[in-house]
């Protein structure tokens, strides 16, 4: 157990770093971390597969946030019809040209901030990577090429395409 | 080994070290002689740097101790073993006639340090807030002496309280510490209540001498006799309460 605790004690930061650059908020990505963690110490016994346990960690955090943003969105929907009014996301599409990385990186889609921070950051191998979304690794490079045009676009200020919209 | 000219893909694999040693090599060459996708490369390449960079602070943030294992584990174990006594009281609940868990639950688990404390809890749950439904009613001929003995039947007789108004109108059983009990409750034209309460007096408890006490905003006489313990609850402010000190006359 302690050296199990003791390996997770070194991958936390990164999954706080993984959650923070999904939920971009602190104390939310301190929240999906912690439930993480609880749904894989608790499934650990036979869930936990071989292989790098960090993939794994970012797998179950991934889908936890996935869960949470559509059961958000849901929400959110459902207040607009009581309210008839859309408070959580701007109507109009925005377009934004980045100051810094940060900012680019936050005007990408959740699944490309992901891959970038998954293959960029991180350094986790496309078989990795596509065992942890689930498709094959041909996906993964083409949407990862997709994820690393669209930076280079808004980090730029080149263009920001229709394809690139807030969607906070 | 990859082809030349080196596909999109390839040149992304190229840039997050995932080509072979002979493939890295072979496109190093090739980059070398076509500036423009060695541009774009390069461009990729520092985006990448940038984001580590920028995504380095995060890093160091303070741990959060919440988010330790050991702690997480630990919280774990108690919410399992929480569940686990949570599911044993409600079998013992469901084993006992007409009680629902949650009732059943918060009687047994009150310790009875202070005499009859049970009685009083009764007296909370069933004729306060009213909560469950008896078990035994009173119709126009019903006879709640004849219930009662189908329990305990060597206990007290039941009081007669209809001097001052009151008749029995309800009867309920309970699981308690101590063994079953059984609550009656007295009820008078303008609905304020009493409740008899007897049970076996338990393992440590033992009989109790004569007394009463109250406890917030009720008040129970109590005492022993025939096997079991009694107590008669009613709220203190009550006129009845002080008519019960000189009823109770065993």
């Amino acid at each position: 157990m302690n050296d199990i605790d003791e390996h997770l004690r070194e991958i936390i930061p990164r999954l706080r770093r993984f959650a923070v650059s999904l939920t971009r908020n602190p104390s939310s990505a301190d929240d999906l971390v912690q439930s993480s963690l609880e749904r894989a110490l608790s499934s650990w016994a036979d869930k936990r597969p071989e292989g790098d346990l960090r993939a794994w960690l970012f797998s179950i955090l991934y889908r936890q946030f996935l869960d949470a943003h559509r059961r958000s969105r849901r929400y959110a929907r459902m207040l607009e019809f009581f309210t008839g009014r859309d408070d959580a996301q701007p109507s109009v599409e925005r377009t934004v040209i980045a100051q810094s990385t940060l900012e680019a990186f936050d005007l990408l889609t959740a699944e490309q901030r992901a891959l970038l921070l998954w293959v960029s950051v991180e350094g986790l191998s496309y078989k990795e990577v596509a065992q942890i979304l689930d498709v094959p690794t041909g996906t993964v490079m083409s949407r990862l090429s997709r994820a690393r045009q669209a930076l280079r676009q808004v980090s730029d200020g080149e263009i920001t395409s229709p394809s690139l919209r807030i969607l906070k | 080994m990859i082809s030349l000219p080196p596909s999109e893909r390839d040149l992304h694999a190229y840039v997050d070290h995932q080509l072979s040693e002979s493939d890295r090599r072979v496109v190093d060459t090739w980059l070398a002689n076509h500036p423009e996708t060695a541009a774009q490369v390069r461009a990729w390449q520092q985006d990448a740097q940038k984001l580590r960079a920028a995504l380095s602070g995060v890093l160091q943030q303070p741990a959060n101790p919440d988010l330790d294992p050991a702690l997480i584990r630990q919280r774990l174990k108690r919410q399992s073993r929480r569940h686990l006594a949570t599911a044993a009281a409600l079998v013992l609940a469901v084993s006992v006639g007409g009680l629902s868990g949650w009732q059943a639950r918060e009687i047994t688990l009150v310790r009875t340090e202070q005499p009859m404390n049970d009685a009083m809890q009764a007296y909370r749950l069933f004729a306060q807030r009213e909560i469950m439904p008896a078990d035994y009613k009173v119709s126009a001929d019903g006879d709640m002496q004849g219930w009662l003995d189908r329990y305990f039947t060597q206990a007290h007789r039941l009081p007669n309280l209809s001097a001052a108004g009151f008749q029995p109108v309800s009867g309920r059983l309970l699981s308690t510490e101590q063994g079953p009990a059984a609550m009656v409750v007295y009820q008078d034209g303008s609905g304020h209540k009493i409740s008899f309460y007897v049970r076996p007096p338990g393992p440590e408890n033992g009989f109790l001498p004569r007394g009463s006490r109250s406890d917030g905003e009720l008040q129970a006489e109590y005492w022993s006799g025939g096997g079991y313990n009694y107590a008669m609850v009613s709220p203190v402010t009550d006129p009845a309460a002080r008519m019960l000190k000189q009823t109770l006359k065993f």
